[in-house]
């Protein structure tokens, strides 16, 4: 699963990261003194290290509770990110991860109650509310298995049923939260796009059905699911990809009971597009013509807000306009 | 399957791989081993090569040796594609216990001296790795597990200068330790050790080689830069802007429509940049 394990001496007698270290005894440990020394790294190159990814335990210093960027929330209260992990397992060519980190390694920070002492003081700066978003700069529980995130960090939102905790996945490990009682303020938000978007430029990701099949687990043992379509990446297939894609997802989850659903449209800041040019020269992504504004680049297109109208159209057959936000 | 990864390594392929060794003795093992003949250069370093691409240089013993053999040798391989090599550095090394000819990759190659280190990234599977820790004096009691020796720091910082570190390696092979101090080191011995990892060896630069041929596949320029690069004057913002479309084009699936619309621009630098850009906006848009 590792090509390499590196361990930050200051955690490397915890107890976490020993158990985490005996779930691999076969994959070679290396021990270094802060993980930017390996993540941080420059001559690097996330392509080719997409192929063989290290995991690295680390201990996360500074601000461990950061502002959501503007436009990424469904609602107008304070919200925040945190992560306690940098790097999804999953290879999406639209990712802006690849143009944010110099590394494709994984980053697991592994002082949780750093993180849980950190939100719950925002919490109660935000009077016990306020939105916290996981998975923004990692896949919440792809490396569930792992990293046992839902089992610390899901419950302390049980404590503070004001403030809403969105898990923001394409992972279908649900394992651990299937075995612990509902939090109704936690949201499991699953990503999709078209089956051919997926086809072409998502690799490791689980299939849609069995993305669905996990939402259903979800949604039937209570817990509150929400769907995010995006990136939208449009193209000469029209709206067909999308309008078999909600059909599916429709007819397999109940839409009254769905928290949100958002689309948002294929939008990345321009630095982080040049790197990914630079990774990706014979990506035909990125190849297309962009245009750019206000420091974000987006792919060229005379009918985009038309197009992404009729999309609007087609989900509003399905789940009402109230439970749908556009992002960005 | 060793034979078969022998083979590419002086087959048909590419192998644009170097090959760095400090001692004259490491570079002999290497030679049959991996068909290399002497290599004509004005360079002060004695190189090998083979029609492969594959290639050897000998740097000398130490930092600054193996600092000035790469800076040598990446002048002399310099080129304008944005084509890479990878970079492999073989030698001996001492350890406290670890028996006389076994052998590992550096997963962490620390300078003695300043006590910075370094973190090859680990792509390659199937072959054993540890530390290496480079030291400016020969090591006599090796208190960490680690190999000593006197060149890996320099030569992976230097490289990666050329190279991404992915595709810089340092593979080293135990000649000395505890029982067999280096003051008993018998050389002659040398290229009998690393004749032992031949297949590690073969195994290590064909896989380098498979990773730094698919990155210099996804950075191909298609050829008709190269040609308008000689045909007419490019400033270097030109040349970029230039490079860019065609990798553009091509990533389209367009590389086969580059010449027509290079004829129907003509000879003047701008022209040919505009209509390029014009085009691919009109066929690239979906």
């Amino acid at each position: 699963m590792f090509s390499t394990i590196y361990i930050e001496e200051e955690v490397l007698e915890t107890s976490r990261v020993k158990k985490m270290l005996d779930r691999f005894p076969q994959v070679p440990r290396v021990v270094c003194e802060r993980y930017g020394e390996v993540f941080n790294r420059k001559s690097q190159n996330f392509r080719l290290q997409k192929k063989a990814p290290a995991l690295i335990l680390a201990k996360k210093y500074g601000s461990k509770v950061l502002a959501a960027p503007d436009g990424y929330g469904y609602n107008d209260s304070r919200s925040y990110y945190f992560s306690h992990m940098l790097n999804c397992v999953y290879d999406c060519r639209y990712c802006f991860l690849q143009g944010m980190y110099s590394s494709a390694n994984y980053v697991l920070f592994v002082n949780y109650e750093d993180f849980e002492e950190a939100i719950a003081s925002k919490i109660e700066e935000n009077s016990g509310g306020g939105v916290y978003y996981s998975g923004y700069d990692c896949d919440s529980l792809a490396l569930e298995p792992v990293s046992d995130f839902c089992k610390h960090f899901v419950p302390l939102f049980g404590e503070y049923p004001n403030a809403e905790l969105e898990i923001r996945t394409k992972s279908t490990q649900i394992r651990h939260l299937l075995e612990q009682p509902v939090i109704p303020n936690c949201v499991i938000a699953m990503s999709f796009t078209s089956h051919e978007a997926g086809a072409r430029w998502e690799h490791k990701v689980p299939s849609i059905d069995k993305r669905l099949e996990a939402l259903q687990k979800l949604q039937l043992a209570g817990w509150r699911v929400a769907l995010r379509f995006e990136p939208l990446i449009l193209d000469s297939l029209g709206l067909t990809p999308y309008e078999n894609l909600f059909a599916q997802v429709f007819a397999k989850l109940d839409a009254k009971k769905i928290h949100s659903v958002s689309s948002g449209l294929f939008r990345m800041p321009i630095d982080f597009h040049k790197r990914i040019v630079k990774l990706y020269p014979d990506e035909e992504l990125f190849a297309r013509p962009t245009t750019t504004a206000d420091g974000m680049i987006a792919l060229k297109s005379e009918d985009e807000s038309l197009q992404l109208a009729a999309i609007e159209k087609i989900l509003f057959s399905h789940v009402s306009p109230q439970q749908y936000y556009r992002c960005g | 399957m060793i034979e078969t990864l022998e083979k590419s390594l002086h087959g048909a392929g590419s192998t644009p791989v170097n090959i760095v060794v400090a001692h004259a003795l490491e570079a002999k093992a290497l030679i049959p081993m991996l068909h290399l003949q002497p290599f004509d250069t004005t360079s002060r370093f004695v190189q090998y090569g083979n029609s492969n691409n594959l290639h050897l240089i000998v740097s000398g013993i130490g930092r600054a040796a193996m600092e000035a053999a790469i800076t040598d040798l990446s002048q002399q391989q310099a080129n304008e594609e944005g084509q890479i090599r990878a970079w492999l550095n073989i030698g001996i090394a001492g350890h406290s216990q670890a028996p006389l000819g076994g052998a590992w990759l550096g997963n962490k190659i620390t300078c003695q001296v300043s006590g910075v280190s370094a973190y090859p990234p680990q792509l390659i599977a199937h072959i054993d790795s540890g530390a290496v820790i480079t030291v400016d004096e020969p090591e006599r009691t090796y208190p960490e597990d680690a190999a000593y020796e006197m060149e890996a720091f320099s030569f992976f910082e230097q490289a990666t200068k050329y190279s991404t570190a992915e595709l810089v390696q340092v593979f080293k092979i135990i000649s000395d330790n505890l029982e067999n101090p280096i003051e008993k080191l018998d050389f002659k011995n040398v290229p009998n050790w690393i004749g032992l990892q031949q297949e590690q060896i073969i195994l290590l630069i064909s896989k380098m080689s498979s990773l730094v041929g698919e990155y210099n596949d996804s950075n191909r320029i298609p050829e008709v830069y190269r040609d308008l690069c000689s045909r007419m004057h490019l400033t270097v913002n030109q040349k970029l802007q230039l490079r860019r479309l065609c990798l553009r084009y091509k990533a389209l699936g367009l590389e086969s429509d580059l010449e027509s619309v290079i004829s129907l621009a003509g000879s003047h630098s701008k022209k040919v940049i505009s209509q390029l850009s014009a085009q691919i906006d009109r066929v690239g848009k979906q």
